[in-house]
């Protein structure tokens, strides 16, 4: 009995982890791809934090949407899942603290997740709470892969000479 | 004969365990090493096509003679205190702003109390199909070249787009210009030529390296006004000493 159910979890966790992968890849893909049409406006999005100097936002501001594309270009294909997993955690850390840091701060900007945002119009309130629970959704989604990084259908599975 | 064979199928089991641990070693070391180096290269392409905006640009900036503070705005009235105002021409909010305080505002300059700067930048081209904010402001900036910065200010707000829509297409801009007097062949060359266009991209950065993250942005003498009513402003104009 105990076997059995720890055989029937070892088949299922590898379709979970597959849905996680899947699901954060399109997170950064989707994140990404809104923001790389208009560096510099991605960049402005940075600034708007008021964490680091222009000169310096604008730098990760044009640097960011690559990354998460390459990052979800990584997880689409399932290469080196638990690394990118990893990195992709510590990113959303990063995301998370600085909405909190606006937060805090009173800032009333537009957190730029999935836009190149930095503006908010008179009156629009922020949404920081839900800016929050939504990074800390998808920081979950990388707490899965970080604990069970062997998926379905991935080129970590044929590397790895898995059954797939 | 029996046990002999055991212990050699066991022998070579443990062999091919390592093997197969020495594999994945190998992997995880070069997919690490592959990983890391996509992700270094991803983000210098963010940081080198920035970097060839920057200089692409800069090539091709005209700034209007008529514009003051560093190029980037264009000025009204010559009293003491100065009001900047950052305004993008998308933003329904900005024209709240100016059907509100445009009364004030001429108050105030022909009391000789102020000296009114405007600063077209474009923050909102996500809100058009055709980077309507960029555009307007290069408009604007072709205005205040042919001497009718705020009268053109004023009629592109009165014919302001709704967001997410196309825009005013540029012979509408060039239209609106005729219906104020700018009837010359510059204007309507300028907004044809994208004249100002790498102009509206600096006036909007350097807006953005003075802090400014959402329009209208209104400093009366430097400060930020948080609600900028006209009572706010008068206060405002009043406590800097005019």
């Amino acid at each position: 009995m105990e076997i059995g159910q720890t055989a029937r979890a070892m088949q299922v966790w590898p379709w979970i982890s597959t849905v996680a992968r899947l699901g954060l890849a399109a997170v950064w893909l989707i994140a990404g791809g809104l923001k790389v049409g208009d560096l510099a406006a991605s960049g402005r999005a940075v600034n708007a934090y008021q964490i680091f100097p222009y000169e310096i936002a604008k730098v990760i501001g044009a640097a960011q949407p690559f990354l998460e594309i390459a990052l979800g270009l990584l997880l689409l294909a399932g290469l080196a899942v638990r690394l990118s997993a990893g990195i992709s955690a510590a990113l959303l850390v990063i995301f998370i603290a600085g909405i909190v840091s606006a937060w805090v701060r009173g800032l009333q900007i537009d957190c730029g997740c999935f836009s190149t945002g930095g503006a908010l119009g008179a009156g629009a309130e922020p949404a920081y709470g839900w800016d929050i629970a939504r990074d800390l959704g998808f920081l979950v989604l990388a707490g899965i892969l970080l604990w069970r990084p062997r998926t379905r259908f991935s080129i970590d599975g044929i590397l790895m000479g898995d059954d797939q | 004969m029996s046990k002999s064979t055991k212990e050699r199928a066991q022998a070579k089991r443990i062999v091919q365990e390592q093997l197969a641990r020495e594999r994945r070693r190998t992997v995880t070391l070069w997919t690490t090493v592959g990983v890391v180096a996509v992700l270094v290269i991803a983000g210098f392409i963010g940081w080198a096509a920035v970097a060839s905006q920057d200089k692409d640009t800069s090539g091709k900036l005209t700034v209007p003679t008529a514009a003051v503070d560093d190029g980037t705005a264009f000025a009204r009235g010559s009293g003491p205190v100065i009001i900047d105002i950052y305004e993008d021409f998308m933003c329904p909010a900005c024209h709240q702003f100016e059907t509100g305080a445009g009364p004030t505002l001429t108050q105030l300059v022909d009391a000789g109390k102020v000296t009114v700067r405007y600063h077209p930048i474009a923050i909102l081209d996500r809100f058009s199909s055709t980077e309507y904010s960029t555009r307007s402001a290069g408009a604007a900036a072709a205005a205040a070249q042919g001497g009718k910065f705020l009268e053109y200010h004023d009629v592109l707000y009165a014919n302001q787009p709704p967001e997410n829509s196309a825009g005013l297409d540029d012979a509408k801009l060039i239209e609106l210009g005729k219906s104020v007097g700018l009837t010359d062949q510059a204007f309507a060359d300028a907004i044809k030529n994208k004249t100002y266009t790498a102009w509206a991209a600096k006036v909007t950065d350097t807006a953005s390296a003075r802090g400014v993250t959402g329009t209208p942005t209104v400093m009366v003498a430097g400060k930020k006004l948080d609600n900028p009513t006209p009572e706010a402003l008068s206060a405002a104009v009043g406590a800097a000493g005019a």
